[in-house]
């Protein structure tokens, strides 16, 4: 017997989770992938799209927060976000296509722990946190903590994730780039993030991350070893790149070999860091940077 | 029934019947139907690509509550059908030879039971090993094992896993080879792909006591019938196949598929069945692919270009069972050559089982691939003479008297034409960024010539109904039938209602394939009205008291000629008796002649009708540290003759462009060593998507046309992705600096090929 519930608050939410539902936002990922033959449809849903809490981009105190139920297209909307946080609005603005980024949702795309989606890799880099709320309380925990495995965080099944704070960077220059075989409804085979403080025309702060190119996204701390103190020129870029080539752990599947993805790794992250060093330099690259990076017109 | 009307807009000849249905989403698609107290089919497919069944076990199916039929070959005629060849049961028996082989079909009060049920199904296998490597399958173990006892066509020369071998012959290739100035040699490989309609397919099936009506997303009413006729062993009187609004076909859904599963399960369950497909399904279970290659060419030229020799060897992927692509080795045997003047040739065409999905016609089968690899040769050849590569097809192309591969001397024809449209639309020879260039491909297609029928009625009220049993797939060709029957009667296309697809109500027709509709059942729409026309001069001539001669009908009237003030409408006519109906099916073009008495596995390819040209160019550009590929711009010059719905015909190169697109870059289907199909879902098998379309310039080289199709027209759905791959190929040849010899040219790929020619 299925049930379905429509939640109107958060108490009620967590309730049904509580008592083993799953929750479904925009519904892109579990109801695709159940017709897809992924997974079945749960037994069990409980529907979180009306509940107005978890609704919302904020930024003040120096913190963003967006709401679980934030769609890939309001972040690319979001002033504040293609600002201060411009990696994040590079990544949702490649989510799918346009009807995906509408019903997406920034909390569909964390729980749901693909290594290969989108934001994970400027969260990470970000050092953002997510909130989870269940019956027993709420915790928080940073996403580098949540995102455990492919299809895997670390959330128990009856945790409401309700946002995701950002913790501002001023000054930051920072760039998603993924490898695209097609211009829409593409999947990251390859996809690099770079957050870039400069002072004084040098690197004090690098953050890198890959994506798809291990069981999780992950920062690379020797990538970010690699540029601190440069100038963040060609050379130091290209350093940093190899780098996080060698610390991905890429696979051979239908979408490309192994030998090629580290190839690619090291040029999509180089360019990542290319454009991140740009956009901190005030230089105009536009959201998204993919297409522009590869030299698409 | 639907209606045609005029359109607003000035560029349109007139609004397509069906148009407006579809944009609004009022049309009905197969899978839109539901009759009163319908059950759900599923089918229970091989668990492997090659093995033994030794046991089927459907009785914990059969026991399921709300399961009403479960079907394995033990449950129906055990008839072997299929196209060209009879090697195929609609239930495995012995042994399945692909993953997506039929063993079991289930009806079921929902669909979610006869999945239930389906999986219930118990089988036990003895595997063996399946021959996945097409190229090696002649020593490997037997697909068909019975094959001898098989009957087919005599012809094919079938021989154990070689279903097929055909040869063009032409002069002493060996001879010639040794004495070219410059020889060129290539081996060429690709991936089997698919036509991926977006709507899956649908069948649902209802009989009436011992008569059956079949609601199908078939390109092929016709064969339809016919199919369930011979499986079930059932006249074709007691078959009716009716086809909703079809959403796509790309020649998948060409031959008789599962009509005939559905109409057992409905006699067996005594109920409606309905079966929709997933998009899975639509990968993995239809037995119709475009065939995986290996291609080898050689081709010897002087100084001057001139070929002087040819020779090619090339093998394709038949998959598990034959169908109606029997005849690929020689098409393909043929496009090895092209459209250019060759001396002497000696092409072989191996057509091989595998156990994998089964090929057949795709859009234009065997040609894209052929084209592909033949085109990206002649460049080469032309960069060994030191030629421009568009010179080298300046003096090489063939043309009015020139002579083809099997010696058929040629008609006017525009391919030169094509050419030179093409090439002056994409600006060849400008200044481009380096990472930029343009390649051109050169392409042909026939026409191919067949039995058709119509019917034209006129009501009293002076509107019309065209009842045709041709198909539309989407194409608009069948829509642009009331255009060819109201000039006849000086009517206008608005007053004229089609009825189609529907068997029970139109004389046979081949279906929606081999670009014929126009060609053929637009022949016999313009037949039919012209016995109508006959009768509205004779009723006229009576009526005004004048010779039958002198009456001419315009503009709804039937007038005397230089004195339109005696007239009669055609309203007036009609209303005062009749009857007014015609039926025609007019006359097929005959083959033109030609010489291939030294040509084995002759199929009636060796000559081309009315052959359709073709050049494409495409301005691409390659990110080097990527290899991938982006495409800016395609210029389209076809000699299609005279076209006669301008808006549908720029729609099907415009379509054709962006399959070619796919099928050149990221389209194939990737299959693992048990035979398996590894990305048989849209996120891995990628489409080209409108975001990725590019400019697409088309240009139309209207010749006139020997033994031509209505008004002087010729063949347009599937030449439009015929050249796309091979132009894009050469383009990108022109920025990396070497050849990417697999299709498709995948990132990775281009990314190898770039490295490989650094080095
Ligand atoms: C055509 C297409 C293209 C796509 N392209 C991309 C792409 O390019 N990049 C990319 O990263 N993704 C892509 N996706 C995946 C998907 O669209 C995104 O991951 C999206 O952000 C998921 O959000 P959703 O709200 O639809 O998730 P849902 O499907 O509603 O949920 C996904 C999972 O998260 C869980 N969940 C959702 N919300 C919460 C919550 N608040 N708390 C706890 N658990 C929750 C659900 O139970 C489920 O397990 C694509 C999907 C499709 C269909």
């Amino acid at each position: 017997m299925s049930t379905f519930v429509q939640a109107t608050t958060v108490a009620e939410a967590v309730g049904a989770m509580s008592g083993g539902a799953r929750p479904v936002a925009g519904g892109t990922d579990l109801v695709v992938g159940a017709r897809q033959g992924k997974a079945p449809l749960p037994e069990s849903i409980v529907a979180i799209d009306r509940l107005d809490p978890l609704r919302g981009i904020e930024l003040s105190g120096g913190r963003l927060r967006l709401g679980a139920l934030v769609t890939h297209a309001e972040i690319v909307a979001h002033p504040g976000v293609l600002e201060g946080f411009t990696a994040l609005a590079d990544a949702s603005a490649i989510v799918g296509s346009h009807a995906t980024r509408v019903h997406g949702t920034i909390g569909g795309n964390v729980m749901n722990a693909s290594p290969a989606m989108e934001t994970g890799g400027p969260l990470l880099c970000f050092d953002a946190s997510a909130t989870l709320e269940s019956v027993a309380g709420s915790r928080q925990l940073a996403v580098a903590e949540l995102l455990a495995g492919p299809g895997e965080t670390t959330a128990r099944a009856d945790e409401l994730l309700t946002a995701i704070e950002v913790p501002a960077l001023p000054g930051a220059g920072s760039c998603y780039a993924r490898l695209e075989y097609r211009r829409q409804m593409e999947i990251a085979v390859v996809g690099a993030t770079a957050v870039i403080v400069l002072d004084g025309g040098l690197v004090t702060d690098a953050r890198i991350a890959i994506t798809a190119l291990a069981p999780t996204i992950r920062r690379v701390a020797e990538a970010e070893e690699a540029l601190r103190g440069t100038d963040g020129g060609r050379a130091a870029a290209e350093a940093a790149a190899e780098a996080a080539a060698a610390a991905s752990a890429p696979i051979s599947d239908v979408r490309a070999s192994a030998d090629y993805r580290r190839a690619m790794a090291a040029v999509i992250a180089r360019r990542a860091i290319e454009a991140a060093v740009a956009r901190a330099r005030g230089e105009n690259v536009p959201v998204p940077a993919s297409p522009a990076l590869h030299g698409a017109v | 029934m639907a209606t045609v009307e005029e359109p607003r807009a000035a560029e349109a000849l007139f609004i397509r019947p069906d148009g407006k249905e579809k944009v609004t989403g009022l049309g009905r698609y197969t899978a839109d139907l539901n009759l009163t107290g319908q059950a759900h089919a599923k089918l229970r497919y091989a668990d492997h690509a090659h093995a033994r069944i030794t046991r089927v076990d459907v009785s914990k199916a059969r026991a399921l509550p709300g399961v009403l039929a479960v079907l394995t070959h033990e449950d129906v005629p055990d008839v072997k059908y299929g196209g060209m060849v009879q090697d195929r049961r609609l239930f495995a028996k012995d042994k399945v030879l692909w993953e997506g082989d039929v063993i079991a079909g289930v009806a079921a009060l929902t669909a979610e039971l006869a999945e239930q049920a389906v999986s219930l199904i118990d089988v036990e296998y003895e595997r063996l090993e399946p021959v996945v490597d097409f190229a090696a399958a002649e020593g490997a173990p037997l697909v068909h094992e019975d094959w001898e006892s098989d009957s087919g066509d005599d012809t094919m020369g079938r021989d154990g896993n070689r279903i097929g071998y055909s040869t063009i012959v032409k002069g002493d290739a060996d001879a010639a080879m040794a004495e070219a100035d410059v020889v060129v040699k290539g081996r060429y490989t690709t991936d089997c792909s698919q036509g991926v309609p977006i709507e899956p397919r649908a069948v649902i099936a209802e009989w009436h006591g011992d008569r059956v009506t079949v609601w199908s997303s078939t390109q092929v009413p016709y064969a339809a019938r016919a199919g369930v006729a011979t499986v079930l062993e059932i006249p074709e009187s007691s078959v009716r196949i009716v086809v909703p609004l079809l959403g796509g076909g790309f020649g998948a859904k060409c031959d008789f598929h599962f009509e005939g599963h559905v109409a057992a399960l409905a006699r067996a369950a005594r109920r409606p069945v309905k079966l929709v497909f997933s998009r899975r399904e639509e990968f993995v279970a239809v037995d119709h692919r475009r065939e995986g290659m290996v291609i080898e060419l050689e081709t010897g030229a002087k100084a001057d270009g001139t070929i002087v020799a040819h020779r090619g060897r090339l093998v394709l992927d038949k998959g598990a069972y034959c169908g109606e692509g029997g005849f690929f080795a020689q098409m393909a045997a043929m496009h090895a050559c092209g459209p250019y003047r060759m001396e002497n040739i000696f092409v072989e065409a191996s057509l091989n089982y595998s156990n994998t999905q089964p090929s057949s016609s795709i859009r234009a089968p065997t040609a894209p691939q052929t084209c592909w690899a033949l085109e990206q040769q002649i460049d080469e050849l032309a960069h060994a003479l030191g030629l421009d590569p568009v010179e080298l097809r300046r003096r090489t192309l063939i043309e009015e008297g020139a002579e083809g591969p099997t010696r058929q001397v040629f008609e006017k024809l525009g391919m030169k034409e094509t050419l030179e449209r093409a090439v002056e639309m994409i600006g060849y020879g400008r200044e481009l960024p380096e990472d930029e260039a343009i390649g051109v491909a050169c392409g042909w297609w026939p026409c191919f010539g067949a039995p058709s029928g119509a019917y034209v009625q006129l009501h009293s009220d002076g509107t019309g109904t065209i009842i045709t049993g041709a198909q539309e797939n989407g194409t608009g060709a069948v829509m642009a039938f009331p255009i060819l029957v109201a000039e006849q009667l000086g009517m206008s296309p608005g007053d004229f209602s089609l009825l189609y697809q529907d068997t029970d109500a139109a004389p046979w027709d081949m279906g929606s394939c081999g670009s014929q509709t126009t060609f053929n059942s637009g022949r016999a729409a313009i037949a039919a009205a012209v016995e109508v026309r006959e009768q509205l001069l004779d009723a006229a001539a009576a009526k005004l008291e004048v010779d039958r001669e002198d009456v001419e009908l315009v503009d709804g009237e039937a007038r005397v000629k230089g004195a339109p003030e005696t007239s009669v409408t055609i309203v007036d006519l009609v209303g005062e008796g009749g009857p007014f109906h015609g039926k025609g099916s007019g006359d097929v073009p005959e083959a033109p002649e030609c010489d291939a008495e030294g040509c084995v596995g002759r199929l009636g390819m060796e000559s081309f009708l009315a052959p359709q040209l073709i050049t494409q160019a495409a301005h691409v550009k390659v990110d080097r540290e990527t290899g991938v590929v982006r495409v800016l711009k395609v210029a389209a010059a076809h000699d299609s003759g005279v076209i006669v719905n301008p808006m549908g015909a720029n729609g099907q190169v415009t379509g054709g462009v962006v399959m070619g697109i796919g099928q050149a870059l990221t389209e194939g289907t990737q299959i693992d060593a048990e035979g398996r199909q590894r990305n048989p879902y849209l996120l891995d098998y990628k489409l080209t998507t409108a975001a990725d379309a590019p400019e697409i310039e088309i240009a139309w080289v209207e010749t006139p046309t020997a033994n031509a199709g209505p008004k002087g027209s010729k063949g347009i759905g599937e030449p439009p992705c015929v050249a796309t791959s091979g132009a894009i190929a050469n383009a990108i040849r022109n920025v990396i600096g070497t050849p990417v010899r697999q299709l498709p040219m995948t990132p990775e790929r281009v990314w190898t090929a770039t490295r490989e020619g650094n080095q």
